[in-house]
């Protein structure tokens, strides 16, 4: 291409062009890539430094591993935050796979306004997180539909979800196990479609049912899928943040038991003003969602053309 | 990481299609009918089902937003006993949600328009100038992905603090701060994920076209404003329509960097008032309805271009 271009121009000869384009090419990314060198790639190595200072409102002294050592002596950052986090992830990543998983299996079935009902599940991952929350906190308020509902069933629920210790992370987890398995049944349609159809004519056939057909075909050759599904949905969990900002407010109540990892770093930053200190927790969740990552790959498989 | 995990560009297309996967349609064997209308009626039983619950939140939030306070107390009602718009008038001007409302529109639609440029003008010159390095620099752009907000919460914030208004004080704008709507905008002026469509967009444009630019001795900037662009009309929809759901509903770097209420987003104003006022449900709801609104509206209209962002997505983990 670049030669048949330079053959037109034989005037100016290929060296020329070439460094024009070349020149051109950096001045139009110039501006991109400082911005991701700036805001992106710096902060890396920035909030390291950082979390080696006694750093609140102004740069205090070099501390070296002191705030690391704090962090790991911490007892609310470990009792709270992170069990907090780990119970989260633990249940809202199954409780998303297979919601995701039924959707996209029900959807995608041959039959009427398909469009549409994908349409109505992935919505709810489309809306403002803070808006969700706030119907939620509604809905499951003590005199709230939810627990109206529940009356009419014959359980007698009084308290708001949210507001007592015992009930507000696993609400949270329900509210959005919901709200993300439209995401997660596109990611998983898009798996299924990658299936080949033959396998299932040959399964039809040997007169496979419809269960036996999903247990012993689809769901192994989905495997692809559910690696690339767990990892999305294990990163988004670990770094829970906005329903707990939202519902428990920023202390993550009531009494911690809906703090989350992230909720406790903005709390040290924002709240606090211990900006060495948030820094080293920044470094450290870092280095475990990196690690989470690298540790996913083996359990659940290459994920080969998905 | 996440090349490989990607659900490859074409599945997804076809998912914009609905035309339905393999195992479901008819086989052609005889005898299995039956089975199969067993299974669609119990297919539309669920999905119908599931429907409904995933609306209820929705319409009850928005039947709730047209009562009286009174109303809401009042027991069990499907919808309101007394119609009223008391709810959006006292979220508008009690509340200032007005105010949040036009300060979610500018900071999300300064943010789409720098997106919509920034990203063109580099995915045009990643997907079609060579220069040295362009490969390792695009593989850089993809890492920054990776980042998660929370590592860089307090570097950018500690930036904007005390480098970043002393940099533009030089250029003459003095007295500048960035722990507000400037800052919220400025970290925010393109994405991985914007250069990344982009790309994608223009690697599939026939080169036939530019071709004929150079012939006239047009310049790249002249070809990627009168040829590329103009073809890139898609890629620029979903770029733009994806920005600005993004933004529009963000809530961390809002919550990290708007301090002054006359700068609060529509999020930061609902998690303002759950925290202070929380039982006064009418205005509440009708917040969330003004929230989530504009999305809905988006969605209805350029529903296709929400798949795209999917695919985009792969590109993160």
């Amino acid at each position: 291409m670049a030669v048949a271009g330079a053959k037109r121009r034989q005037v100016r000869g290929l060296g020329s062009e070439r460094t024009r384009e070349g020149l051109v090419g950096y001045g139009f990314v110039a501006l991109p890539m400082a911005f991701f060198l700036l805001f992106f790639i710096f902060p890396i190595g920035y909030a390291f430094y950082i979390s080696r200072y006694n750093w609140q409102i102004f740069k205090g002294p070099f501390v070296g591993w002191g705030n690391y050592r704090t962090l790991y002596h911490d007892g609310v950052f470990w009792s709270h935050a992170v069990r907090n986090t780990l119970v989260y992830t633990a249940f809202v990543v199954p409780l998303q796979m297979a919601l995701g998983l039924t959707l996209a299996v029900v959807v995608n079935q041959s039959i009427r306004f398909r469009t549409f009902f994908r349409a109505a599940f992935y919505f709810p991952s489309l809306a403002a997180s803070a808006a969700i929350a706030a119907i939620a906190t509604y809905i499951l308020a003590s005199d709230g539909l939810f627990n109206t509902i529940l009356h009419h069933l014959g359980y007698h629920h009084s308290n708001a979800w949210f507001a007592q210790q015992s009930t507000a992370l696993p609400s949270i987890i329900g509210l959005n196990a919901w709200t993300t398995s439209g995401t997660m049944m596109l990611f998983y349609l898009a798996a299924l479609q990658a299936i080949p159809v033959d396998v299932y004519e040959a399964a039809a056939i040997d007169g496979a049912g419809a269960w036996r057909t999903f247990r012993k075909i689809t769901f192994p050759l989905l495997k692809p899928g559910h690696f690339f599904v767990a990892v999305v949905s294990v990163i988004g969990a670990v770094q829970m943040f906005d329903q707990s900002f939202l519902i428990g407010g920023a202390s993550g109540g009531p009494n911690y038991s809906t703090l989350t990892t992230v909720l406790y770093l903005y709390n040290q930053a924002i709240g606090n003003i211990k900006f060495g200190y948030a820094a080293a927790v920044g470094v450290v969740l870092f280095a475990f969602i990196f690690t989470v990552t690298l540790i996913q790959r083996p359990l659940f498989g290459k994920a080969e053309g998905a | 990481m996440a090349a490989e995990g990607l659900p490859p560009a074409v599945a997804v297309e076809e998912l914009a299609k609905s035309e339905p996967a393999g195992g479901t349609g008819s086989t052609g064997i005889p005898g299995r009918e039956r089975g199969d209308r067993i299974r669609t009626a119990i297919a539309y039983a669920v999905m119908f089902l599931v429907a409904a619950l995933f609306a209820i939140p929705f319409l009850w939030s928005v039947s709730t937003s047209f009562r009286t306070l009174a109303d809401t107390v009042a027991g069990f009602s499907l919808l309101p006993r007394h119609w009223t718009t008391s709810g959006y008038h006292e979220a508008f001007h009690t509340f200032n949600f007005g105010q949040y409302t036009l300060n979610s529109a500018i900071i999300a639609g300064a943010i789409t328009l720098s997106n919509l440029f920034l990203a063109s003008l580099g995915g045009y010159a990643f997907a079609r100038l060579k220069f040295p390095g362009r490969e390792v620099l695009f593989m850089l752009v993809l890492g920054t992905l990776m980042i998660p907000d929370q590592l860089r919460l307090v570097p950018i914030y500690l930036m904007l603090v005390n480098w970043i208004p002393g940099w533009v004080g030089h250029l003459g704008w003095h007295n500048a701060s960035f722990v507000n709507r400037n800052g919220v905008i400025l970290i925010q002026l393109v994405s991985a994920t914007s250069l990344f469509l982009m790309r994608q967009y223009f690697l599939t444009i026939p080169r036939d076209l530019e071709e004929a630019a150079k012939l006239d001795a047009a310049g790249y900037f002249k070809t990627y404003r009168k040829v590329m662009l103009p073809l890139a009309g898609p890629a620029l929809a979903a770029v733009g329509i994806l920005t600005f759901q993004g933004t529009w509903n963000a809530l961390f770097w809002p919550a990290v960097l708007l301090q002054d209420k006359s700068q609060y987003t529509i999020p930061i104003g609902i998690a303002n008032f759950v925290g202070a006022y929380q039982t006064l449900w009418p205005p509440l709801m009708a917040a969330s309805v003004l929230a989530i609104l504009p999305i809905l509206l988006i969605f209805v209209l350029f529903q296709r271009y929400f798949v795209a962002g999917v695919a985009a997505a792969g590109v993160k983990g």
